[in-house]
């Protein structure tokens, strides 16, 4: 056990290694959870100012949930929770391409669907889902994060798996 | 193998080669990879870590840098708070002069007017507000000899007097509350009225009544010349006032404390004065330590 009864987290060094340990996790979590609209980024920021103002009371095995509820909190002060609409990014169009445009639009297409299908899904499965589908997240990595049992993790993520194959599918 | 099991294993990508065969005979196989490469483009916008940190920290360094700057202030204040504290407190006190038994003591206010104290007596007046009103707070008796200027108010317990002009004594005392204007024009607030004493004008209230007095010849208070005179005064109002100078008790047997007397005793001679209090009554008295009998006939 380290000792973590001396230790706060005022110190820069230490401040900055535990940013770098969370802060891009923290931004994939909010961004996949509450969308691009309600900038990630800055509640990031906030969340990390906030932990700074709390160093001494943070000890740094609790600073992770610290900023995972801050910023969470944060998001959800914001505004009325809305559908969570996320961007995709258009395929670049390759120069040689071997593709029909027929086939171009249905993958357009089918694009659209997910992104709908993506919004249908609880916010809780799409955190996890994303997290582990595009981001290359483990399942235990996932637990960790969302202070959740992998079981709970693995049910997220298989849920959602089946939610978004069916809404497809229907729309 | 159960289908969620095999599609659980492959999105833990913990597929053995067994599996992956099974796995891609599933019916929806060719949905769930195309789902899968789908949702590659909906990856979140790149998350500069160090970027991100730098603005953190600078957030950080300013909140610092302002706070600091509000301490120093506080800082700044407190010292100044503390250094012109205790002077401001202390010119704006009021300023206390006591005298104490057998004692007298002169004292020149801030206009140079100057008050002479009786024995046992307080004056209390403020400095700084000096200027604005010349105002005296009296318990005893003094004898005051003002300054021109504006009004010049003596509050005692009894009543107010108001110096219209320069020499004027006051004396108050239990039961007791006596003005004698020697210079210039004196006013005298005693139950909210306003009595005005002209030079040789006597104001005397003695157990709560007004008594007249005849004029005034000295120039000023005997007790200015260690001398304390009384004209029909009841005996107890010699016998306190002797207390005063000398500083002892007396105790009085067989003696009518509200006869009259007349007559004057000095403050330099215990034996002359005794002698000149007691002859007159047929009073005999007797001397033990600080005690003094008087005995009447």
């Amino acid at each position: 056990m380290p000792k973590s009864i001396q230790e706060n987290i005022c110190e820069e060094r230490l401040f900055s290694s535990i940013f770098n340990k969370y802060a891009k996790d923290l931004h994939n979590f909010l961004y996949y959870k509450f969308g691009e609209e309600l900038n990630p980024k800055d509640k990031v920021q906030e969340a990390f100012v906030k932990l700074w103002e709390n160093c001494a009371k943070v000890t740094p095995e609790k600073a992770k949930s610290f900023v995972f509820t801050t910023a969470n909190n944060l998001m959800l002060n914001e505004a009325a929770h809305q559908k969570v609409i996320l961007k995709y990014r258009q395929t670049k169009p390759k120069t040689h391409t071997n593709e029909n445009p027929e086939f171009l639009m249905q993958e357009n297409e089918y694009r659209k669907k997910l992104q709908q299908a993506l919004a249908n899904l609880t916010d809780a499965q799409r955190e996890a889902f994303l997290m582990n589908r595009v981001e290359g997240k483990r399942f235990k990595e996932i637990a960790e994060l969302l202070d959740i049992s992998t079981k709970a993790v693995e049910k997220r993520i298989y849920g959602a798996l089946e939610k978004l194959k069916k809404d497809i599918k229907e729309l | 193998m159960e289908r969620e099991q095999l599609i659980l294993k492959w999105l833990k990508n913990e597929l053995n080669h067994e599996e992956l065969k099974a796995f891609k005979k599933l019916e929806d196989y060719n949905d769930l990879i195309q789902l899968n490469n789908a949702l590659e483009t909906f990856k979140s916008e790149e998350y500069n870590t160090a970027e991100a940190l730098d603005l953190v920290l600078n957030t950080i360094k300013s909140k610092k840098t302002s706070t600091s700057w509000i301490k120093n202030i506080i800082r700044v204040a407190a010292v100044l708070v503390i250094s012109f504290g205790p002077y401001y407190y202390t010119t704006t006190l009021d300023t206390k002069y006591s005298t104490d038994v057998a004692q007298k003591s002169l004292i020149e206010l801030p206009d140079q007017s100057i008050v002479n104290l009786n024995a046992q007596s307080t004056l209390i007046f403020n400095k700084s507000d000096w200027k604005k009103e010349r105002e005296v707070n009296l318990s005893g008796e003094a004898f005051f000899k003002v300054s021109k200027g504006s009004s010049f108010l003596v509050k005692t317990k009894t009543g107010v007097v108001t110096v219209y002009g320069t020499e004027f004594n006051v004396k108050q005392r239990e039961q007791f509350f006596e003005i004698i204007c020697y210079e210039g024009l004196v006013g005298v607030t005693y139950n909210s009225q306003e009595t005005k004493l002209k030079p040789g004008d006597s104001f005397l209230i003695l157990d709560g009544k007004f008594i007249a007095k005849e004029k005034e010849n000295n120039l000023e208070p005997s007790w200015l010349n260690n001398e304390s005179s009384f004209k029909s005064l009841p005996y107890k109002q010699v016998i306190a006032e002797f207390e005063r100078q000398y500083g002892v008790n007396t105790t009085l047997i067989n003696v009518d404390k509200n006869q009259l007397f007349t007559g004057s005793f000095t403050h330099n001679n215990l034996e002359l004065a005794l002698k000149s209090i007691t002859l007159p009554l047929h009073i005999t008295y007797s001397k033990t330590n600080d005690a003094i009998i008087l005995k009447g006939e």
